[in-house]
């Protein structure tokens, strides 16, 4: 099995997606419909971690999976964050530009604190942060 | 030198043909006046002897008829005898004595009673004396014997009187009486006015005047010596001859005389004798030679003056000659700064001095030029000299044997026809292997195409490692040639990039000549589709062939200087030549083809000489083995997703073997993944799933790929870079990333199309590979 996916729903508002494996041509199309499946639980504003910490390896058709999800996502004013790319597909998001550097983060620690900022920005009004 | 000069030798021949003409004139006018003074000589000679001869015959006379008259008066009277010779005698001066003589006992005797003698004594008086009485006989005398008979009187000898002391003659005649001879009257005549006559002519000098008796004995003479003397034979027989008055006697003829003398004579009537006048002929002529040697001397001396003077003239014209030969001698010996005599005049001579000066100065003028020239050209040959030693500095060496692992070996010759040439090889490795050849050959020939030559090899070389096949690097070098070629110089170039792994050869030609092939088969021209020569369009794209070499295989590539080398009857050496000569070496693989080429072409154009530059290149595959960057794999597959997948694996796996470095392998993967997914996906042709060949090599610093395809053309590298926006999710439809992953993460890309379908070259560079040392890694 070249690629594996464990969804890790914690709550409707946040989700997380742990990649495994390789996800390329062959298995983008698993990798889709498990996504689609996760998706439909998630609400409003929710929050799709990546957890791409076991993901070997992205090619662009992975990357065009990983856009339709942020696209979903963004339609239901979600977040989709991802969690320490190893370097191979830290290297392959960097070069096309896939996601905003500030939505990728090395750990679960950096992405939490994210994840409260955010909310304390929701709830103080929409401040802006530095 | 003196009588080589111009001037010496005008004068002597001037001199010469003057005298010549003189001396000819002069001989002849000699003769002609020589002939008149011999003509007018004799007629004044021969008038003077018959003067004279007159003059003494009438003084003759007078004596004979006293003589006559005394002995007609005496005959009949002897009585009177004696008065009458007195007073004869008183009157005729010329008489010296009278005597009338009787034979004794005849009757005149004795009625006379004597032979009375009357002479006249030296003071002038006169004596008588009686013959009779004389101790000796008169009668029987011979002058009184021949008296007798000489009825009307003759001349007795001359004879000399000793009582008188000089010379008389006599003249008797008989005293007739009763019809009868009965005396003789004798009269004695001196001869002493005969000589005054003759001294009184009027004789031109030299002439001798004589008078001469019939017995030859000589009556007077301008030589008194002679007076008396017989005259000798040889006048007397002068004197006798008949005819002319004039006569010549030779020199040999006569004893006293040492020249030719002309005689002129004059009988004495009523005398046996003769006058004579001789005149020598030097005489004759002494006047007309004294005058012609006179005009002699005073012309000798007219034509010296004339000569010494036409001397000097001709030096004094020449004179601007000899400085000018002079100084045309010392043009010869290649001095030019010299001073030429000042002329005035307008001459031939001046206006050849002129004419020398200009020359002079032309001549000058033009070797100062010609050395510049000269200069110039030694200048420009060491410059040449240099360009072409910098010019083979551009060249790389004319063998090169692939030091790595022996798989090929390379001859190359250059030879230019002039110095610098046109022609160009080059072979240079590249990176992954690749190691890229090329000839070419640059319209025009000399300095113009060495220096295109080595902008088109240092572009080349420039360009190489930018190019990722021959014809990418033909299409760039092109776009440079073309840039600021106002001239349009071209160059015809065939390059290839010859994997030195496995023999694969891609060749791109550029308006070049077709490289020869042998080893499997008999050589043999590989035509080639090609485009355009460099330089020309701009746009031009060129073709790719592929060839692999299989071992023992051999490529030459060449110039036309090869093909249209000329022989003496102006036959093209042309491609069977060169296909024939080249099969020689099918058979032997280690001797050079280029060398016995070369030598082949340079001896059928012997004669005729190198027109074109020449250049072989030969590039031998041995396929030696074992390569140190080894094949890692090498397999073709159908073009579908599992398959692909599946190649992917075992790739990974190979690298994996092979130690690359995760990161790289990664690399690889997701390149040859996105390549080979876009073949599967886009890039099929209808009704065929279509074949894809991958190729794996493991070089020092690089993992290199090739890829081939044989479906749509495909340029990865013509596709534009995806709009990027930071986000993926922004795009509507995401396309266009895999390709561009693909180009970054490739070190090198390269991609042709062919018959074959799509090629494409990949590198991926590891530098850290852990081993360096290659050799020690195990083979694959």
């Amino acid at each position: 099995m070249t690629f594996s996916l464990r969804s890790d729903a914690t709550s409707p508002m946040r989700s997380t997606l742990h990649l495994q494996g390789r996800l390329d041509a062959l298995t983008f199309g698993e990798f889709d419909e498990a996504a689609a499946r996760e998706l439909q639980h998630l609400e409003e504003g929710s929050t799709l971690v990546l957890d791409l910490s076991l993901l070997e390896y992205i090619s662009s058709a992975g990357l065009r999976s990983v856009a339709k999800i942020r696209k979903t996502m963004r339609a239901r004013n979600g977040y989709t964050l991802l969690l320490n790319p190893q370097p191979q597909v830290g290297k392959v998001f960097e070069i096309v530009k896939a996601v905003p550097v500030n939505e990728v983060f090395k750990s679960m620690d950096e992405l939490d604190e994210y994840l409260d900022h955010i909310q304390r920005k929701m709830l103080g009004g929409g401040e802006e942060i530095d | 030198m003196a009588l080589r000069s111009i001037a010496s030798k005008l004068a002597l021949w001037v001199l010469l043909g003057t005298v010549t003409v003189l001396s000819v004139g002069g001989i002849l006018l000699f003769q002609l006046v020589g002939h008149q003074i011999l003509a007018q000589t004799h007629r004044e000679s021969e008038a003077l002897a018959s003067d004279a001869s007159n003059r003494i015959q009438e003084r003759l006379d007078m004596v004979t008829n006293t003589d006559q008259v005394l002995a007609a008066i005496i005959g009949p009277r002897p009585v009177d005898a004696e008065p009458l010779l007195r007073d004869a005698i008183s009157h005729n001066p010329d008489l010296s004595g009278l005597a009338s003589a009787f034979v004794p006992g005849s009757a005149a005797a004795l009625a006379s009673g004597q032979s009375p003698f009357v002479s006249r004594t030296d003071d002038g008086s006169l004596t008588h004396r009686d013959l009779l009485k004389d101790p000796t006989p008169y009668w029987n005398a011979s002058w009184f014997q021949a008296g007798l008979s000489c009825m009307n009187g003759c001349w007795q000898k001359p004879f000399y009187s000793q009582s008188r002391r000089r010379r008389l003659v006599s003249y008797s005649t008989a005293i007739v009486a009763d019809g009868k001879a009965v005396g003789v009257l004798n009269a004695d005549i001196t001869l002493e006015w005969l000589q005054g006559i003759l001294q009184d002519l009027d004789k031109p000098e030299g002439t001798n005047a004589f008078v001469v008796d019939q017995q030859g004995t000589f009556l007077a003479n301008d030589t008194t010596e002679l007076v008396g003397q017989h005259a000798d034979a040889e006048l007397l027989r002068t004197l006798n001859t008949h005819g002319a008055a004039a006569i010549r006697m030779l020199p040999s003829e006569s004893n006293n005389a040492d020249e030719p003398i002309w005689i002129y004579r004059a009988p004495i009537k009523g005398t046996n004798w003769q006058l004579g006048l001789t005149v020598p002929e030097a005489k004759i002529y002494a006047g007309v030679r004294h005058a012609f040697m006179a005009t002699l001397i005073v012309g000798a001396l007219a034509l010296l003056i004339l000569s010494l003077l036409m001397l000097v003239i001709i030096r004094r014209i020449i004179t601007p000659l000899v400085v000018l030969t002079d100084r045309a001698e010392q043009v010869a010996r290649g001095a030019l700064d010299f001073a030429l005599p000042a002329t005035r005049e307008h001459d031939e001579v001046g206006r050849l001095t002129h004419a020398f000066d200009r020359m002079r100065n032309e001549l000058a003028m033009h070797i100062a030029e010609l050395t510049r020239v000269a200069r110039e050209q030694q200048r420009l040959a060491s410059e040449l000299e240099i360009a072409h030693q910098i010019q083979t500095a551009l060249l790389p060496g004319p063998h090169y044997l692939d030091a790595r692992c022996s798989n090929f070996e390379l001859h190359a010759a250059l030879q230019p026809a002039r110095t610098v040439g046109g022609d160009l090889y080059t072979y240079f490795m590249l990176h992954d292997q690749r190691f890229c050849i090329m000839v070419g050959d640059v319209s025009d020939k000399g300095i113009p195409a060495a220096l295109f030559m080595a902008r088109a090899i240092t572009l080349a070389k420039a360009l190489a490692p930018r190019a990722q096949s021959p014809q990418q690097l033909l299409q760039l070098l092109n776009r440079e040639l073309c840039r600021n070629n106002d001239g349009c110089m071209f160059v015809s170039l065939l390059c290839g990039f010859l994997d030195t792994v496995r023999g694969h050869l891609i060749m791109a030609s550029a308006g070049h000549e077709p490289p020869v092939r042998w080893g499997r088969e008999a050589p043999h021209l590989l035509q080639l589709e090609t485009g355009p020569a460099l330089g020309l369009d701009e746009e031009a794209t060129y073709p790719a062939h592929r060839v692999r070499l299989q071992p023992g295989e051999t490529l030459l590539m060449y110039t036309d200087g090869i093909t249209e080398a000329t022989n003496e009857a102006l036959q093209l050496y042309g491609q069977e030549r060169m296909l024939a000569c080249l099969a020689r070496y099918a058979d032997t693989p280690d001797e050079d083809p280029v060398g016995g080429l070369v030598a082949d072409v340079e001896r059928f154009a012997a004669g005729y000489g190198q027109a074109d530059d020449i250049t072989v290149l030969a590039l031998r595959w041995h396929h030696a083995g074992t390569e140190r960057s080894a094949s890692m794999l090498d397999i073709t597959f159908a073009a579908s997703m599992q398959d692909v997948f599946d190649t992917l694996e075992r790739c990974d796996q190979t690298l994996e073997a092979a130690g690359i470095e995760d990161d790289v392998r990664d690399d690889v993967r997701l390149v040859l993944e996105e390549l080979m997914v876009n073949m599967v996906q886009h890039g099929c042709l209808e009704q065929h799933q279509g074949n894809i060949g991958l190729h794996l090599t493991l070089a020092d610093d690089a993992v290199l790929v090739e890829l081939h395809h044989d479906g749509k053309p495909f340029d990865p590298l013509q596709s534009p870079p995806p709009a990027l926006s930071g986000d993926c999710a922004d795009a509507e439809e995401l396309g266009g990333l895999g390709i561009h992953l693909v180009r970054a993460m490739a070190s090198d890309l390269n991609y042709t199309h062919d018959e074959h379908g799509n090629h494409l070259q990949l590198r991926f560079v590891h530098a850290n590979r852990p081993e360096q040392d290659h050799d020690l890694q195990p083979s694959q």
